[in-house]
């Protein structure tokens, strides 16, 4: 089923108004206890005090996206088994001319781990954030998030400090023998809320057509169903009614969204299933997700926004066309990679597609790819690494 | 299920009993006990108002899809404070949860996931059966994040680990070193973690999980694993400098 | 004292207080914003009315009839009251109009809106999807005596109601059953199993909530005479798969969760305290409770006077309310308004 793409963009409903927020119907804004402990002197607030963009979120209200000036929050699972995802991130900062930082001080949020094993607390998991969000602030650059789940999971973060003063109280004690402060910033950015803020800009630099291309999308759990409140929600997408978040980046780059009736199901990660009970993770990630998307809207690939939701969406489909060969696969990539290839970025030099399980070279070809000189161009690349010409391939090595 | 469990009731109106499954051996006070931990944690209360059986939080459920699971269960159990259910639940249900948090839908206010996360934390505190269970296989990955810092390494993708992701991950394990030489971030190099992270911050890192007993709580549940990684902590802490009280 | 009583709202709840006032002797004047009287039964397209299938707009002509009748009952349209000052016995009400009216005793029957589904946290796609409907988009067709599915024009070969979508919600706000939707859902299913006896109708709920007679009048006969299927357990999703819409709940008697392909779905949505009654509080300084409709005094035994002396309220400007309860309590705002005029004359020496 083809779904035109000015239903995505808006209410199909002809008597029917647009729906609006009214003042008096929007729950509480975290902001206000947020700012109140600030002039108490309990806690810092980072501001997002450089040039930003005002991106829609839930309930009618706006959050400040910084552009430049950024502190890349990096995910295990996308540095360290979907590496083309922060790649492709930080390639097209570069390419729009934005200076970021990639942090040695960083940790991971260790969520993934928390929602796996419980083997952490509450006040672990708060002094574990504020750590990193105090090694933003040291450096005076805004964090930006790559992980759905550590994005999510900051906010309750922030949701239980603000909430609970007995728990400031542990995590402040903590802080204080680290010899930092009790920092929180004043939004909580995820690096998808930065693609949809710049997806004009980015359109503007867009060397690859892609209006034969057809796209699902996959938003992660984690990103809007876990403290709702501050996830995209634009009024021209979904008619405001579901969040925004990578379907605008792919509409703004002239693909085509499809929907399908699984779009709110969780992709199948499961956080301790896949790394120890897989046989859930495969077969709800193929039954209830790809194979909906196939039936339904047949993608030529399918986008998402999280370390987790590629992995799971990407890996599982190996086993279900083993046992199936009739089982159709479909591409998984985030969002950034989409973009970043739409910029005209290498496939493997940047996008690092070797690394996704999927067979995505139909979707290169459809795309205007040679995909065979293109790994030609990576083997020679990584070739001098072998024979010791150079240590590492660097930016300039991957634009070729 | 534990061997324990029999068809035997021992509390007579709790809904364990005519589900048809307790644990006899474990005393009532001890399942009491568990309970009141689960309540004392200062989130309980922000979980868990009342349930009046929707079946929303089910119906957004994945794990209750594939598993006889259902967060409504959950919640229905503790609103009661049936601690042989409660328990019965720690012990055969907590695990299923996919903890994607879709159960917060729930037009009660009700957080079925955070109920089921600090029951993990409790079952991982007490060293529950169900939590070594579910966490067999699972060690390499706590020692992991615990003492690197990152949850998932490059060097973790091995085609023994991974044999149902097809033949990409042993493309990928072979190439690794020379694949990660290939990534032009500089942070991206590594194998051993997902980049590149200050001994300074990893330090900082293990005085958390020393301060705020997050490694204690491995105690019970894996002896060896706490202490390994005791040892590790302590010494790159003494190396640094720090002290431990 | 003045001998009238200012009735604001032209609904059902307004318009019998208006009458009883004029019955008892006193004079009434009956105050509508809008351009006709007869509140949301009329502007809101209904069909029947719940419980007994009256036909709502001969239903409301037939009261708005009686009223005119009354000779001590006046009535201003497309009128608001914009101020109220002096006390009880001796209030004096503006009119939008510029008029200023004085009154002894004031009746709020403002009334209800209707919950809007873009507010709702579960996910209707009420603004997405033709086929998505409430309950008044339902009346408006069962008013014109048909059940279409709107992107096809034909019969639903099913249908289903969504129970509680705005009411009984922490999350939303509205932490009040809104009394009504069980039978109108009921009441609804009834007619479009008459209207189209091939469709199959199904009701996901939390509680049925059929009250006293409303058992034998809707719940029962529903079941057993026209086959409408109970299902306890509400609907979280409602997405499209090809041409047709498909459910996604819990099946809680069942314990599972289920997945139902449907060709409409109504969502039974839940009262809110209408603009007007928000409006009227401010206006007459009369205080709202925690849930935003009119508060009353002293409750149970007193079901309709507000916090300020001389001004009462009735219908669902108090809450929910069924149209029994709404004429009942318009009935006991009028006795106790009227009775307010006389108290001097009963004073007992």
């Amino acid at each position: 089923m083809t779904i035109p793409v000015e239903k995505v963009s808006g209410p199909r409903r002809k008597n029917k108004a647009e729906f609006e927020w009214t003042p008096e119907h929007i729950p509480e804004d975290f902001h206000e206890r947020l700012f109140e402990l600030e002039e108490k002197g309990e806690l810092v607030v980072q501001r997002v005090d450089t040039e930003h963009i005002e991106v829609p979120v839930k309930y009618g209200r706006s959050k400040k996206v910084p552009i430049g000036h950024t502190w890349h929050h990096k995910s295990c699972g996308q540095c360290g088994h979907i590496p083309g995802y922060s790649t492709s991130i930080f390639w097209v900062n570069r390419k729009l001319g934005i200076e970021y930082e990639d942090p040695r001080d960083q940790t991971s949020c260790t969520a993934w781990n928390y929602y796996a094993s419980a083997t952490s607390n509450a006040a672990a998991q708060a002094a574990v954030a504020v750590r990193n969000f105090a090694a933003a602030y040291e450096t005076g650059r805004f964090p930006i998030i790559h992980c759905g789940t550590s994005f999510g999971h900051y906010k309750e973060v922030r949701h239980e400090l603000l909430a609970h003063d007995q728990l400031r109280e542990q995590v402040r004690r903590v802080m204080d023998a680290l010899g930092k402060p009790l920092v929180l910033p004043e939004e909580m950015v995820h690096y998808s809320e930065w693609f949809y803020a710049m997806r004009h800009e980015i359109a503007k630099h867009q060397v690859r057509d892609f209006s034969n291309i057809a796209v699902t999308v996959h938003p992660a759990c984690h990103y809007y169903k876990l403290v709702e409140g501050d996830a995209i929600y634009d009024p021209e997408v979904y008619g405001g009614q579901r969040t925004a978040i990578v379907s605008e980046v792919a509409q703004a780059l002239g693909a085509e969204v499809r929907d399908y009736s699984t779009w709110f199901d969780c992709c199948g990660f499961g956080f301790r299933h896949i790394l120890v009970t897989r046989d859930f993770t495969r077969s709800f990630a193929t039954q209830r997700k790809i194979k909906r998307m196939k039936e339904e809207a047949d993608p030529d690939v399918t986008l998402t926004h999280d370390t987790g939701c590629v992995t799971t969406l990407d890996k599982s489909q190996f086993a279900a066309k083993a046992q199936d060969p009739s089982f159709a696969t479909i591409p998984v990539m985030s969002e950034a990679q989409f973009a970043a290839l739409a910029m005209g970025a290498h496939p493997y030099l940047v996008c690092q597609l070797h690394w996704h399980a999927a067979d995505y070279r139909p979707l290169l070809e459809k795309m205007g790819i040679d995909h065979e000189k293109a790994w030609a161009e990576f083997e020679e690349a990584t070739a001098r690494l072998e024979r010791g010409e150079q240590q590492y391939l660097t930016w300039e090595d991957a634009d070729v | 299920m534990s061997p324990t469990a029999t068809p035997t009731p021992t509390h007579a109106d709790s809904a364990a009993y005519k589900l048809g499954r307790t644990y006899p051996d474990v005393p009532l006070e001890e399942k009491q006990r568990l309970f009141d931990e689960i309540k004392a944690d200062e989130r309980f209360h922000d979980y868990l108002y009342g349930c009046y059986e929707c079946g929303i939080c089910v119906a957004a459920c994945p794990s209750a899809r594939y598993y006889d699971f259902s967060p409504r269960r959950i919640a229905q159990a503790a609103a009661r404070e049936d601690v042989e259910l409660v328990y019965q639940q720690m012990q055969e249900d907590i695990w299923d949860c996919s903890q994607c948090f879709s159960c917060l839908r729930c037009p009660r206010g009700n957080n079925p996931g955070g109920i089921i996360t600090v029951m993990r934390e409790v079952a991982v505190n007490n060293g529950l059966e169900s939590a070594k269970q579910a966490l067999r296989g699972y060690t390499r990955i706590i020692y992991k994040i615990m003492s690197t810092g990152t949850q998932v390494s490059p060097d973790m993708l091995q085609a023994d680990a991974f044999p149902d992701w097809g033949p990409s991950v042993a493309k990928v394990s072979q190439k690794l070193d020379l694949w990660r030489r290939a990534l032009p971030p500089e942070t991206h190099h590594t194998t051993t973690t997902g980049w590149e992270i200050s001994t300074r911050t990893l330090v900082e890192l293990y005085l958390i999980w020393h301060k705020t007993g997050a490694l204690n709580m491995i105690s019970e549940l894996d002896p060896s694993l706490h202490s390994l990684l005791e040892e590790v902590m302590e010494d790159l802490l003494d190396e640094e400098g720090y002290e431990l009280d | 004292m003045s001998e009238t009583v200012v009735v604001i709202g032209g609904g059902p709840g307004g318009i019998e207080a208006a009458r009883q006032v004029a019955d008892l002797g006193a004079h009434a004047v009956l105050v509508e914003a809008r351009e006709r009287l007869g509140g949301t039964p009329i502007f809101a397209n209904y069909a029947a009315l719940t419980p007994y299938f009256a036909n709502a707009e001969e239903a409301m002509d037939a009261m708005i009839a009686a009223l005119e009748q009354r000779r001590r009952a006046q009535v201003r349209t497309s009128t608001t009251v914009t101020a109220l000052s002096g006390e009880a016995g001796a209030f004096k009400v503006e009119l939008s109009t510029g008029e200023t009216l004085d009154a002894g005793a004031v009746i709020i029957a403002t009334g209800f809106d209707h919950f809007d589904p873009g507010r709702e946290r579960q996910i209707y796609n009420y603004y997405q999807y033709p086929d998505v409907l409430a309950l008044q988009d339902l009346e408006a067709q069962l008013k014109e005596h048909k059940v279409v599915v709107p992107s096809t024009g034909r019969a639903p070969e099913s249908i289903c109601w969504v129970q509680c979508v705005g009411s009984r919600d922490r999350n939303i706000g509205n932490e009040w059953c809104s009394k009504v939707c069980c039978g109108i859902a009921s009441k609804q299913a009834i007619e479009v199993r008459k209207l189209s006896p091939q469709t199959r109708a199904y009701i996901f709920y939390i509680d049925m909530r059929m009250y006293g007679y409303w058992e034998t009048q809707l719940y029962w006969p529903a079941q057993e005479q026209h086959h409408v299927q109970y299902i306890k357990g509400i609907i979280t999703e409602v997405l499209e798969r090809g041409d047709r819409l498909v459910v996604r709940g819990e099946d809680t008697t069942m314990g599972r969760p289920l997945e139902v392909p449907m060709d409409m779905v109504i969502l039974s949505v839940g009262m809110e305290p209408s603009a007007g009654t928000k409006a009227m509080g401010d206006v007459l300084g009369v205080e709202r409770n925690r849930h935003g409709f009119i508060e009353v005094l002293n409750p149970p035994l007193d079901t309709v006077s507000t916090t300020r002396p001389g001004v009462f309220a009735c219908g669902a400007a108090l809450g929910p309310a069924d149209l029994e309860d709404t004429i009942s309590s318009a009935g006991a705002a009028a006795g106790k308004a009227v009775a307010m005029l006389r108290a001097d004359s009963l004073a007992v020496a």
